[in-house]
């Protein structure tokens, strides 16, 4: 977009408008992650819906990461995706914006780990890794994931891997590659 | 109450529950909350539907750490209520607080730079204009026989050819209104920091310490 290395009023426009966008998208799927924790109860897999569904709530970071190529905007499309969902239409509230810090330190992670030089598959399956292992390691607490045995932690480590690389990796990538065709991402 | 404080009670609270299974802290918040809002004249319809909303995953965690986990009633019951607790601390917070107020008191009152305050403000007044427009690219794609659902990209991918334009207009916008970044400014409405705010800060947080060092002792 333009060449100096800071975050200007017009990109964190952008990175709120992303998140706000992926919000608005959302909003009507929230019955899926009720009817899947319906359908997934009864055999005790409910927290599963948790983790088939992060994908989805994470992918505003990575790609605003790999939008504006800048350290740091990972983290804030992500969190200011969380800020958004906190006010507008968000069951969760403030635990919602803590989420969001550690969806978006997790995705920003995976940015750094490439030392913000790369912008390919590489990035986006590192973004995806750590993604998963934080986002897994705060639900040990928050949904009291430590409780479970651990066979349904691995199936439900498995199940998150999964949900986030088909949308904050290849979701991610198939948007980007359209942003790329239409001449709107340009190397800094 | 100040908005940063209380914000700042709510997140510390939240954060505070995440990490310990203690259900009367949880039922601790969840009355402080409620007593809150219904002291800021919050509908009653509104009360009820924070009741409805966490349910199914609060059945959902139960059941599986009761039935088919630990079958310990105590976690079990410690992380359904937390549930409500998250769902009430977020609601004292978010029905009560209007983004714009937010804004200025971080800005003021946490020294959070311009560009952040009033550049997400510009975003989060578009809301209504997002849904509309998203709701726009789909019926101009479902006139030319083309569905296009959550999953397509090519929803995302016309919504922020979208966003890109308005960032940059709202931009424009903000500086010809003489906005310029990191500059100092003068203020119109003043959020302060009363004593009264931060009594309330520490005493509702050292309330909740309670029932946490109860259920240590005992």
């Amino acid at each position: 977009m333009h060449q100096d290395k800071k975050l200007h009023v017009r990109d964190i426009i952008l990175l709120a408008l992303i998140g706000i966008i992926f919000g608005a998208i959302f909003m009507g799927t929230d019955f899926i992650y009720n009817a899947l924790t319906v359908v997934l109860t009864p055999i005790g897999l409910a927290p599963m819906a948790n983790d088939l569904m992060m994908g989805l709530w994470i992918m505003a970071g990575p790609l605003a990461g790999f939008m504006l190529r800048l350290p740091g905007t990972a983290f804030l499309g992500e969190f200011l995706a969380a800020v958004g969902e906190m006010f507008f239409g968000g069951q969760w509230g403030a635990a919602t914006l803590i989420s969001g810090v550690v969806q978006g330190v997790a995705a920003e992670l995976g940015f750094t780990l490439t030392g913000y030089k790369y912008y390919n598959w590489v990035t986006l399956g590192l973004s995806t890794i750590t993604s998963t292992v934080l986002t897994f390691a705060w639900d040990m607490f928050k949904n009291g994931y430590s409780a479970f045995h651990l066979q349904l932690l691995i199936i439900l480590f498995i199940a998150r891997l999964i949900s986030i690389f088909i949308f904050g990796g290849v979701f991610v990538k198939l948007i980007t590659n359209l942003l790329n065709r239409a001449h709107v991402l340009v190397a800094r | 109450m100040n908005p940063s404080l209380k914000l700042l009670t709510v997140l510390l609270a939240s954060l505070e529950i995440s990490f310990t299974y203690n259900t009367a802290a949880n039922l601790l918040i969840v009355v402080t909350a409620s007593i809150y809002l219904i002291s800021h004249r919050i509908r009653w319809r509104a009360l009820m539907w924070l009741l409805v909303v966490p349910l199914i995953p609060a059945v959902g965690l139960f059941t599986t750490i009761y039935f088919f986990g630990a079958h310990q009633l105590a976690t079990a019951v410690a992380l359904f209520t937390r549930m409500y607790a998250y769902v009430f601390a977020g609601a004292a917070f978010t029905l009560t607080t209007s983004p714009l107020v937010l804004a200025h008191s971080l800005e003021q009152n946490c020294h959070l730079p311009s560009k952040f305050a009033y550049g997400t403000l510009a975003a989060f007044n578009m809301l209504p204009k997002i849904k509309t427009t998203i709701l726009t690219i789909k019926n101009a794609a479902a006139m030319r026989g083309v569905t296009l659902s959550w999953w397509s990209p090519r929803l995302y991918f016309k919504a922020i050819l979208v966003a890109i334009t308005w960032s940059e207009n709202l931009a424009q916008a903000m500086i010809s209104h003489g906005f310029v970044e990191g500059q100092p400014r003068s203020t119109y409405s003043v959020v302060r920091v009363t004593a009264s705010d931060i009594g309330w800060t520490i005493g509702l947080l050292v309330l909740l310490q309670a029932p946490i060092v109860w259920a240590g002792l005992h």
